[in-house]
């Protein structure tokens, strides 16, 4: 019994750990303990159910030790903020008045693509619709909108430049190619590795942020014809 | 917060005490159950053994296998009533070398079940 016990608690103890590591992108609306939970209580009470080579008292131990761990750590996370971090982690700002906060996304290994992804889920399409985006620890983003945007977008931005990289497809997208926005960067009085974010729409608003910096609202020319 | 922190000590004990008794009965059970397959032993040894004794060693594990079946994997049960169903017959026939192999291979089983469930390195790796 206790060996059962150990050993359904090292199984938590380690899936805690790594869904904790893996970032908000694979928790999906839930609490890490509570996504572990769910992830693994149906097996817990399936397989010895289902099995009658294996002693139903051993899922029964299985499911107090995970009762129990839960409860464990519900005190803890109601000791302090610095417990509820390790066990929970931390809210992360990810859009703040500056524009994206690259380095927030890369600590939770997510990607400017994803934070998009996420905004177009929540309704926002353009990265200045928001003054602030905040990852949840549970992966849900929170938004709070921009209500000083100056021009809104009128059709869908693209994303040409991530961290330094240029996307090739959604270049093509727009009838322009990398040396034209390589070009557009000089003219900033940038480079292409300094550029964390720049998307384009069909009109060529363009959403700028070079690193250290503030985000700019700029005009990229298309191509006459090109319609996004 | 309080309700939280009765039913966690109340779990924790629970499978604490459960945890205990597991321990002691499983123990208990199979030294008795070694014992009696000793004495089995040495009427082989001896060529005094009947199909009485080794009845009479199968029901003495019956009686235990009923409450042990909440405890122990139930194919390792199974493997105990084979290898005592073999021996009856190899002492009926009285094959002594056979049969003799077939409670050796009983008692040890019935050594290393319960050490199965001991708080150790290998069992919980």
């Amino acid at each position: 019994m206790l060996v059962t016990f150990f050993r359904t608690l090292i199984i938590i103890i380690t899936l805690m750990v790594l869904m904790r590591l893996m970032g908000k992108r694979q928790i999906g609306e839930m609490q890490p303990f509570e996504f572990i939970v769910t992830l693994i209580i149906a097996d817990l009470a399936c397989v010895p159910m289902a099995d009658v080579s294996i002693p139903l008292l051993y899922g029964v131990i299985s499911i107090a030790c995970l009762f129990l761990f839960h409860q464990v750590l519900t005190i803890l996370e109601q000791k302090g903020k610095f417990l509820k971090k390790v066990i929970s982690g931390r809210p992360s700002l990810v859009i703040d008045k500056n524009g994206i906060v690259l380095k927030e996304l890369k600590k939770n290994d997510m990607s400017v693509d994803d934070l998009i992804e996420s905004m177009r889920a929540n309704g926002y399409f353009a990265l200045d619709d928001l003054s602030y985006a905040i990852y949840e620890s549970n992966g849900q983003l929170s938004s709070f909108e921009n209500q000083n945007q100056s021009q809104p977008p009128t059709s869908l931005p693209l994303l040409i430049v991530s961290d330094g990289k240029i996307d090739d497809g959604n270049c093509k997208k727009i009838g322009t190619d990398t040396e034209r926005i390589k070009n557009f960067i000089v003219e900033q009085k940038g480079r292409l590795k300094e550029v964390e974010v720049m998307t384009v729409d069909g009109n060529g608003r363009t959403y700028f942020k070079k690193k250290g910096q503030k985000y700019e609202i700029l005009f990229f020319p298309l191509k006459e014809g090109v319609k996004w | 917060m309080v309700k939280t922190i009765i039913s966690s000590i109340a779990v924790a004990v629970i499978v604490l005490t459960f945890a205990l008794f597991e321990q002691w009965f499983i123990t208990k059970n199979f030294n008795e159950f070694n014992d009696v397959l000793a004495v089995l032993y040495q009427k082989i040894e001896d060529e005094s053994a009947t199909e009485e004794d080794v009845y009479a060693v199968q029901d003495n594990w019956l009686k235990k296998k009923k409450s042990l079946h909440a405890f122990i994997p139930h194919n390792d049960i199974k493997e105990i009533d084979l290898w005592l169903a073999e021996s009856v017959t190899l002492v009926g026939d009285e094959k002594w070398e056979d049969a003799i192999s077939k409670v050796e291979v009983l008692i040890e089983l019935s050594e290393q079940i319960p050490k199965t469930f001991t708080l150790s390195f290998e069992n919980i790796f």
